[in-house]
């Protein structure tokens, strides 16, 4: 047994060990993808390959509660100086996408295996139908790039070159690739080094002790914030705007039962697999990492002491029936679960709002929206792309405070590029980039604004992608009277008769003079808005964030030449009515649940879980087709009634009982 | 209340010729004092007073006067740092101020980087900005990125923004516009209509105070400027006048953010200068002391009460960085690079409801202090637990101003140990361990982020806890020696003392170099030439001018650049391939690999102009006799998880040549060694202690 007040001090050293591997990485890693935008992961695993150290101030943060002993056990006869990889996300669910490359590397002290160094760089380019090998439009995952299933990449300190030259061969940026991967090599040499200075220093079994009592502990921090939630059943329904091209909603549905210092969530309901490359591939992991992200946030929101790694994911069981979205088969493409990821978050968030309400925020923006141009620059003719400011939205607003503006929550990770850095490099011309007035969620503590980003090209046929958006129907959400926020959208040509809305397409093609103007969503409000206090809403409208207009209309105050009009304020607060939902969601999902509701929901899912799973997306989509002018449970009945007698050769439904894990 | 002790005594003579370095910090202001005809040196500790900064500087030079009879008129030389600066910003007890910018883009400031410390958290949030909203104006005018004028600033809306600024109390305007880097136009247009319109409002231009391409770093390293201006230049003000009260006829020279040295004239204006002056004349004292005792590979480490800071230094230069944390806000001018944790003799033990031992973050500082103070604290800290395995309590501390009172620190430490079950001993131990632990992250961070390997650097404690924790923080590292240089308390003002001249200066160019005409360079370098030339005159020197030229170049489509050094000869003979090859190399050398083929980008000239200070002959013996030294007493030390008696030796009472070994303590004025087992130490002919560790 470890001695448990020396406890900080080998959680030091493991921490200071997963630091350095994660700054080597940094420092000679090639691509601006792992160098810049910090999208990889380090760790130290144990025997078993469960993750038991990570860094805290570098890399991506979905990967601390990630077990690798699937892929480990795909690849046998480790010897000292091996290096296995894996990008295949349908062998043994650790990648999650083809451009992420996750490698790992046994740790051997005297002949025996005692650890695991591993982790993940985000290639610029696997290969596939598209550059960065990333489309929502893809329905396939052979369309996303080169697979490797796990296998050695290093044996015994030597790369195998054919490996390589089949990567090499496949893929857009071969030297960024190899270059990367080389880098992360070297990351899991310095893991190494670091795990046997450890086992010097405490010992080999003081060091196998204690890489379990970091697990146990993380798991009694886990057990200890839950059993501080009351026991409990809680449903949340987020939606995602768009499944694919067919633009309808993708639902994703999380019943949270909290018990005894454990945690089930439920995921039946959400969305069949998708026909776009928007699925979440968990393999039906109770505990698979990709699904407990939102979990992190909040564990270590409700206590910043928190240990990351896999212990914290053990109270937790998570159900996500094979072939839906959060849980897709062969060959349903992944290529942008990061869109769905985001909203499983805020699914997340949302059911656990329900259980303590008084801890946490409302909802963040959840569009992490990545804009990426590619125009001529009119001087050299040359050919220019580049990626320019992610625009992100605001934090929910807090229990003690507003939301943060244009960024926060689980955004915090993205950096921006300057102005004059990307005016100089790329030719395009920003007219705005700022807070949007209005967007934050009104409440008693204010949702963060959103960010609105407007630019100008100068050339014919300029092509933008922005990748990643949403919220442009589902609003995020208010919570204890709070107001849902504002809208993202994404405009071409504003305040000019060339304006065209382009809602939540994530491409547009733009000729010279052409503006367009991209916005994200805000945080939610938190806390009925008639009990924010007067000054600070006069504050707000002074300083630009809310409008004379909003802060009638939402905050019930006056104010008449920059002044707060108190009498006529006190009288238009005392009759504007006291919200009692927990949430509030807005008029779009109101509308949209007014037709879809939970019992078309229901049915729907009943109905699509007892087809075989390559109809099930496509019936969705028909039944959809056929909802015009129709509500609810009886709705869904004759829309799927008319798609079966359109389609004959659909199979009959099989009844369902309810699907368990795994 | 304060004390002082003499250096080498000799006999005073007449005219005399004292050099006066002085550093005030959180909790004390140091004094380091060379004769430089005797070569007498004398040091000096004064508790701060909070509230009239500046005034302990005349206490401390009467304390001179009795002490050492140190007569003012004779000092020649007086460097100052003063932490007036960054407690103004910590504090927010600057001046209000509005910013003036690109209408469409006032949020710039809010916004920063986007990217937040805490990515974890669903709380995580940006602070209070220095400039709120409201006191933003947005005016139309633009430049584009090549400089050209896409429209210009309409002077009405300026007029509209600097009535409404002045009517809601500002005391000073930034004015930052987009592309002021290439094009300082808009800016000096702007400026020039403000001071027209109300004279007695001070105007600071993103492009005169860094025109460094960015304009989030260009526009809040602006705004610190003005926000602390007015505080700096009545205080700089103030002690000009109270030297000359004293009969002091040196100038004051002023320490710097990037080690060196300027006048007080020059830190009216650039305030932002000198943010960070004491911690890097620490770092430059730490360097200065290291290459005298031939050791060109430092780790620093300086503890404090609530905080410990790490730098390195390596070839016997400290590195440089941009980026320092000032309180909440980066600082974008060129700075010694320091790390820092808030880990300090002052951080507080506690125990989780799973029975596992924290230090920190919660710090008792200086008031109340760690419970063996004896001025109320009576939570256990890093200091209690150094007290109660018996480190210390074998002097007093701070030239005499504080007594460690054991029993107090006993009776914190015993309260945690009852709540694990443990001796009392034995928690302190784990409180050190916890401590020495939280510490080697931080420095793991920093030596991997840098590329270096620890073991082969020699870690130099300094500050009144570092020599407390030093080495066994070097033992966790596998390093190999400790040097503790004879005055650890007083390391920052020596650093003032021994510092040069040094004025920084930037062009941003932002260019390929493959399609560049020579003269773009040429003319960036004859501007900074002159820049810096005229920069050192102005500072009154008179010596011969080193003008240090370096680039900050990339691989096109990388987004952050790195320094090199470039000989001038690059660029006046239109040598490209010089230029690249270097640039190359340091990539390689930084990174592991370079890109032969790749395109390189230069994106900004730096020039660094430095005059040499006088060189000061400090004491050296003459000769070291080789001898062991004897400890005055033996003490009894909790070491590991027994114990032990170790030897107690006075810092006074060691002479070059002497050496012992470890376990020992060896007690001094102004902080206490802590030195462990399996360790050689020797006294040096500087009476610096050298430590190494046995294989």
């Amino acid at each position: 047994m470890f001695d448990q007040t020396n406890l900080r001090v080998f959680a030091n050293h493991v921490r200071a060990a997963a630091e350095n591997m994660a700054y080597t990485l940094q420092r000679t890693a090639h691509s601006a993808f792992v160098k810049e935008t910090e999208d990889f992961t380090v760790m130290l695993m144990n025997r078993k390959g469960e993750t038991f150290g990570v860094p805290m101030g570098l890399g991506a943060t979905w990967y601390p509660g990630l077990t690798w002993g699937r892929v480990i056990d795909m690849v046998g006869d480790y010897r000292p100086g091996d290096v296995a990889f894996t990008n295949d996300p349908y062998s043994g669910h650790v990648a999650t996408h083809a451009p992420d490359t996750h490698l790992w590397k046994p740790v051997f002290h005297d002949g025996e295996l005692i650890a695991w160094t591993g982790g993940h760089i985000h290639n610029t380019d696997m290969g596939g139908a598209v550059p960065a090998s990333l489309s929502r439009a893809l329905t396939e995952i052979h369309q996303e790039g080169i697979r490797f299933p796990p296998m050695k990449l290093v044996r015994e300190g030597v790369f195998d070159e054919t490996i390589l030259s089949i990567m090499t061969t496949n893929v857009r940026k071969p030297d960024l690739n190899v270059g990367d991967i080389k880098a992360l090599v070297g990351a899991l040499n310095t893991g190494e080094r670091k795990i046997l200075a450890m086992v010097q220093k405490f010992g080999k079994q003081a060091f196998l002790e204690g890489a379990e009592a970091l697990l146990d502990h993380a798991e009694a921090q886990a057990r200890s914030i839950l059993r501080s939630m009351p026991d409990g059943t809680w449903e949340f329904v987020d939606y995602a705007d768009e499944d694919s091209v067919e633009a309808n909603p993708c639902r994703l549905k999380l019943t949270l039962t909290i018990r005894g210092g454990e945690a089930v969530l439920d995921f039946t309901g959400s969305d069949p697999q998708l026909g776009s490359s928007l699925n979440v591939p968990s393999g039906g992991d109770p505990r698979h990492t990709i699904l407990l992200v939102g979990v992190y946030y909040v564990l270590y929101t409700l206590n910043p002491n928190i240990l990351l790694n896999t212990g914290l994911t053990r109270p937790f069981t998570c159900i996500a029936p094979e072939g839906s979205v959060l849980n897709p088969v062969q060959p349903a493409a992944v290529g942008m679960r990061s869109l769905t990821c985001a909203r499983l978050r805020s699914v997340i968030f949302g059911a656990f709002s329900q259980a303590v309400p008084q801890r946490l925020p409302a909802a963040p923006a959840g569009n992490n929206c990545i804009v990426n141009v590619m125009t001529t620059d009119e001087r050299t003719g040359r050919t220019v792309l580049a990626a320019v400011n992610p625009v992100v939205g605001g934090g929910g607003g807090m229990p003690h405070r507003d939301g943060t503006n244009g960024s926060g929550a689980d955004a915090a990770y993205l950096k921006n590029t300057p102005i004059e850095i990307t005016e100089t490099e790329v030719p395009i011309e920003f007219l705005r980039y700022g807070l949007a007035r209005d967007s934050g969620g009104a409440g008693r503590w204010r949702g963060g604004l959103a960010t609105e980003m407007a630019f100008k090209v100068f050339a014919p046929g300029s092509r933008i992608t922005a990748r990643n958006r949403d919220r442009s129907f589902f609003r995020p959400w208010g919570v204890l009277g709070g107001r849902a926020a504002g809208l993202s959208d994404m405009v071409l040509n504003p305040g000019t008769d060339r304006y065209l809305r382009l809602g939540n397409i994530d491409t547009a093609v733009l000729q010279p003079g052409d503006v367009l103007e991209i916005r994200s969503a805000g945080g939610g409000g938190r806390g009925n808005p008639l009990e924010r206090e007067t000054w600070r809403v006069a504050r707000d409208v002074q300083r630009g964030y809310v409008s004379v207009e909003a802060s009638e209309q939402d905050y019930g105050v006056v104010i008449r030449q920059g002044v707060v009009d108190e009498a006529a304020t006190a009288r238009l607060r005392s009759l504007a009515p006291v919200p009692v939902a927990h949430f509030h969601f807005g008029p779009e999902r109101e509308g949209y649940e007014a037709q879809w509701t939970p019992a078309a929901y229901a049915l729907l899912t009943e109905i699509l879980a007892g087809l075989p799973i390559h109809w099930r997306f496509f019936a969705k989509t028909e039944i959809f087709r056929r909802m015009k002018d129709r509500v609810g449970h009886d709705g869904v009945a004759a829309a799927f009634a008319e798609t079966r007698a359109r389609f004959q050769e659909m199979p009959e439904p099989k009844p369902v009982t309810r699907m368990a894990a795994e | 209340m304060a004390s002082a002790t003499t250096g080498t005594p000799t006999e005073r003579a007449g005219g005399e010729d004292w050099k006066v370095g002085v550093d005030i910090g959180g909790t004390f202001i140091d004094f380091c004092a060379l004769e430089a005809r005797s070569g007498r040196v004398a040091s000096l500790k004064v508790l701060t007073t909070p509230d009239d900064p500046g005034a302990e500087l005349m206490t401390g030079l009467t304390l001179l006067a009795e002490r050492e009879g140190l007569d003012p008129t004779t000092i020649s030389r007086f460097v100052h740092g003063t932490t007036v600066g960054i407690n103004t910003v910590i504090q927010r007890r600057g001046v209000s101020l509005a910013l003036l910018t690109n209408a469409g883009f006032e949020d710039v400031i809010e916004l920063a980087r986007l990217r937040m410390p805490d990515v974890y958290s669903l709380f995580c949030a940006r602070p209070d900005q220095l400039i709120a909203r409201d006191m933003i104006f947005g005016i139309p005018a633009r430049l584009r990125a090549d400089g050209s004028e896409a429209r210009a600033p309409d002077m009405a809306i300026v007029a509209e923004a600097v009535t409404a600024a002045k009517a809601s109390g500002a005391a000073g305007i930034i004015v930052s516009f987009l592309h002021a880097w290439r094009n300082p136009a808009h800016e000096t247009a702007v400026k020039q209509e403000i001071e027209r319109l109300a004279p007695d409002l001070f105007v600071f231009t993103s492009s005169e105070v860094w025109p460094v391409i960015r304009e989030y770093e260009r526009t809040t390293t602006t705004i610190l400027n003005g926000y602390v201006h007015p505080r700096i230049s009545g205080y700089l003000t103030a002690l000009e006048d109270r030297l000359k009260s004293r009969g002091v006829t040196a100038p004051a020279l002023l320490t710097k953010s990037n080690g060196g040295l300027m006048n007080a004239a020059e830190g009216k204006r650039s305030c932002v200068q000198m943010l960070l002056s004491g911690t890097a004349s620490g770092v430059i004292g730490a360097a200065w002391l290291a290459r005298r005792a031939g050791e060109r590979q430092v780790l620093t480490l300086d503890i404090g009460g609530t905080s410990a800071d790490f730098a390195l230094i390596i070839n016997g230069e400290p590195k440089f960085g941009t980026g320092e944390l000032i309180g909440e806000f980066p600082l974008h001018i060129p700075s010694v690079s320091v790390s820092s944790i808030g880990i300090g003799g002052g951080s507080i033990a506690s125990v989780d409801q799973h029975g596992v031992l924290r230090v920190g973050p919660e710090s008792a500082g200086s008031v109340p202090g760690p419970a063996c103070y004896g001025r109320g604290g009576v939570e256990p800290t890093v200091t209690d637990a150094m007290a109660v395995c018996g480190w210390l309590g074998h002097s007093e501390m701070a030239y005499g101003q504080l007594k460690i009172d054991v029993d107090l620190a006993r009776t914190a430490v015993a309260r945690l140990a009852a709540r694990i079950g443990r001796l009392t001993e034995a928690t302190a131990q784990a409180i050190l361990d916890v401590a020495i632990s939280e510490m080697f992250v931080e420095v793991e961070k920093l030596a991997s982020r840098s590329g270096v390997d620890l073991r082969d650097f020699t870690l130099m404690p300094f500050g009144g806890g570092g020599p407390m924790l030093g080495a066994f923080l070097a033992r966790e590292f596998g390093m190999a020696k400790v040097i503790a240089p004879p005055r650890p308390g007083v390391v920052s003002a020596l650093g003032g003392l021994v510092a040069d001249l040094r004025g920084d200066f930037i062009r941003t160019v932002f260019v390929r170099l493959a399609e560049t005409a020579p003269s773009v360079l040429l003319e960036a370098l004859d501007a900074l030439v002159a820049e810096g030339q005229n920069w050192l005159a102005a500072q009154g020197h008179e010596g011969p001018a080193d003008l240090r030229i370096s680039a900050d170049m990339r691989y096109f489509g990388q987004s952050f650049e790195i320094e090199v050094p470039i000989e001038p000869a690059w660029i006046q003979d239109g040598d490209r391939a010089a230029m690249e090859t270097a640039f190359h190399a340091m990539h390689a050398h930084l990174y592991d690999f370079s890109d032969p083929d790749g395109e390189v980008e230069l994106v900004n000239l730096r020039l660094s102009a430095i005059g040499a200070g006088p060189v000061l002959e400090f004491p050296v013996a003459a000769n070291e006799v080789a001898s062991l030294a004897s400890p005055e007493r033996l003490i009894p030390v909790f070491i590991g998880n027994a114990v032990e008696e170790i030897g107690l030796f006075r810092r006074g009472a060691l002479n070059p040549g002497e050496h012992f070994r470890g376990p020992a303590v060896v007690a001094q004025d102004d902080t206490t060694f802590a030195i462990p087992a399996g360790t050689d130490a020797r006294v040096d002919c500087h009476l610096n202690i050298h430590l190494s560790f046995a294989e």
